[in-house]
């Protein structure tokens, strides 16, 4: 496609029947879109475009606003055949002092607090590392590897975990066997279901994070590093003086993120690796909401427990979001 | 290392920097790997298999044949396929519109439908709620509750209005002065130089697709409409083994009586694996390839 030489500001495709003014005209700065006839105008020329958001708008209408609509349900005693009746708060004062309640809040805390401490730093320790191997092929190679868990539904990861922590014959119980310790049964042991909660996530999610960090510190200027060596720094000093540094906004972004996101401890996890003996370990908001909502059939209690954990989430990603946009420049959108 | 010759120590560190990395990649693959010899073993020596195991123990398809041709597992896959296909084909063609359309910085209104999405992404009201708005659309027990559940990702749309925008208005402005309508600017200048984002985004819902089970365990009650993510469910997570082995004894096939559930475990995994191991180079490709350009947040 060859350029024209002339770059004049122009809009989409207006009308060129003459009655209508010039897409150029329509959309210059100077014209008076405050008059009726010029609002008119303008939207007319861009009603393809509106047009073609006409799908997904009806679809955010359907799927997330309906839904803001159908969260009353909160305030509403459901029933079956009559109309819902209006309650108040009667389900936030039951949700409140219910213990089942405060004890699926702290699984969530606790939970997401552990994620933080020992998940978090994972990824940058695999990006500092993979920066180390300067044979293109080996890290190409490790990177595919380590990169493949992150797409694998948690249905998958909750089956290869079971069958790797197996007591009958699992491997790592085989390998405790080696040095003569009893076998456990991880996923039904109170003390360590929590801890495969977090290792599985290491698994899942280390290699694939790393990638962010990785991107960052190849933004790194290389004549930093040329700098650093020039001034007789080893590999720890420039890690230190020189990577660390770099890729500090990244960090600082990623972790104002988890922290907004912390009332999702991750529900499709839980809900795979989760049995009934060690239910109360793990148990978080929502994989409550999914037991008492859809199995139990507690539509407004459930319904309350989402909107809660809704507003609280909601709370803490616009702090994340102003908190970050102040920091380093950049949202989390 | 560049520059100067290794000193001792140095060449003993990057030792070690090289295991672990080597560690971490045998602890990621060796699962799976395991998993992919248990299923192709000789069913009778699975018992006594190591679980460090790689290769296959004497060698069979007996696990991959009863898997096969058993009709829960072939639902599901035909199911997972036709979710996946339609949701995704679907899913891009409404994000890329969108975005098409909110990537033009004059268009009227843009600030508006931009908070519009964005309060999507910062109030989600929960589980309950969706689920009775999938019933009252009369979405329940229907393929369309799972094909139109997150049919346009907000932050998709937000990478795709991104990449959109780097198109160089010179271009577009060409076009628009050349006659052509937006749909055609679309189709002839923009989608040709957003190939690898639009591949991107195509590969992300084709994962989400083939990866979700919640929405289809919810919203499809009729188990001959269950991907086969809710399948593997059944199977391996909920232990409902008995159905697996009993419709197997009833087909006749041979030597299902001495499959061990660990073996049949195994293969279903693999089996669910196996589509997302297909695509998986061309995530590599166009994935990595984005976020390294910046392009991408996550």
């Amino acid at each position: 496609m060859t350029m024209p030489p002339e770059t004049a500001p122009a809009g989409p495709d207006a009308p060129r029947d003459g009655n209508l003014p010039s897409a150029a005209l329509i959309l210059d700065e100077d014209w008076d879109a405050s008059q009726p006839a010029g609002r008119w105008l303008r939207l007319r020329a861009w009603w393809p475009y509106y047009l073609m958001m006409a799908p997904g708008i009806l679809y955010f209408v359907l799927f997330h606003y309906f839904p803001i609509y159908q969260a009353r349900l909160a305030f509403q005693d459901f029933r079956i055949f009559d109309d819902n009746i209006w309650v108040g708060l009667k389900h936030f004062t039951t949700l409140f002092d219910s213990p089942a309640f405060f004890q699926v809040l702290g699984n969530t805390l606790i939970i997401s607090a552990m994620k933080i401490v020992f998940v978090f730093p994972v990824p940058i320790l695999v990006a500092l590392l993979i920066n180390e191997i300067r044979t293109t092929n080996l890290r190409r190679f490790i990177q595919s590897a380590i990169y493949l868990p992150h797409f694998l539904s948690w249905v998958v990861i909750a089956g290869i975990f079971i069958a790797a922590l197996s007591p009958s014959d699992g491997v790592i119980n085989e390998m405790r066997g080696w040095i003569g310790l009893n076998p456990v049964g991880f996923m039904t042991d109170s003390g360590s279901i929590r801890w495969v909660v977090v290792f599985s996530e290491i698994w899942r999610s280390a290699g694939w994070d790393s990638l962010l960090y990785f991107a960052a510190i190849m933004a790194i200027d290389p004549q930093l590093y040329d700098a650093a060596e020039m001034d007789g720094a080893n590999r720890w000093q420039k890690i230190w003086y020189v990577t660390l540094p770099g890729i500090a906004p990244t960090i600082a972004t990623l972790f104002i993120l988890n922290v907004g996101m912390f009332m999702n401890a991750g529900f499709d996890q839980i809900f795979n690796l989760a049995n009934d003996a060690i239910r109360d370990q793990i148990d978080i908001i929502d994989t409550y909401v999914y037991r008492i909502g859809l199995q139990s059939g507690q539509f407004s209690l459930a319904t309350a427990a989402g909107l809660f954990k809704g507003v609280i989430g909601m709370i803490l990603l616009l702090a994340a979001h102003t908190i970050s946009k102040r920091l380093t420049g950049k949202g989390v959108w | 290392m560049r520059g100067h010759t290794q000193t001792r120590m140095e060449r003993i560190e990057q030792a070690i920097i090289v295991s672990s990395l080597l560690f971490m990649v045998v602890v990621t693959v060796q699962p799976i790997l395991h998993l992919l010899a248990l299923s192709l073993s000789d069913p009778a020596r699975v018992p006594g298999m190591s679980g460090l195991a790689i290769v296959p123990s004497g060698f069979s398809f007996d696990v991959w044949g009863l898997l096969i041709n058993h009709p829960s597992v072939q639902r599901g896959l035909l199911n997972s396929i036709l979710i996946t296909t339609t949701g995704t084909l679907l899913n891009v063609t409404c994000t890329v519109l969108m975005a098409w359309a909110l990537s033009r910085r004059r268009l009227p209104g843009r600030a508006i439908i931009f908070v519009f999405v964005l309060v999507t992404i910062v109030f989600e009201p929960g589980l309950i709620p969706d689920y009775f708005v999938a019933r009252d659309l009369g979405l329940l027990n229907t393929y369309w509750s799972v094909i139109l559940y997150k049919l346009v990702n907000a932050w998709y749309l937000i990478i795709l209005i991104r990449f959109f925008e780097e198109v160089p208005d010179e271009l577009i402005e060409a076009a628009d002065l050349d006659g052509a309508n937006a749909f055609q600017t679309l189709w002839r200048v923009v989608l040709p130089l957003a190939r690898p984002a639009i591949a991107t985004i195509t590969l992300f819902y084709l994962v989400y697709h083939w990866n979700e089970f919640l929405r289809p365990m919810i919203y499809l009650t009729d188990p001959d409409m269950h991907p086969l993510q809710v399948v593997l469910r059944q199977f391996v997570i909920e232990g409902d083994k008995s159905t697996m082995v009993g419709i197997a004894a009833m087909t006749n096939y041979e030597g299902a009586g001495q499959i061990s559930t660990r073996a049949l475990n195994a293969g279903m995994i693999i089996l669910t694996i196996l589509p997302i191991l297909a695509v998986y180079p061309l995530i590599l490709r166009y994935f990595t390839k984005g976020v390294m350009s910046g392009a991408l947040k996550g």
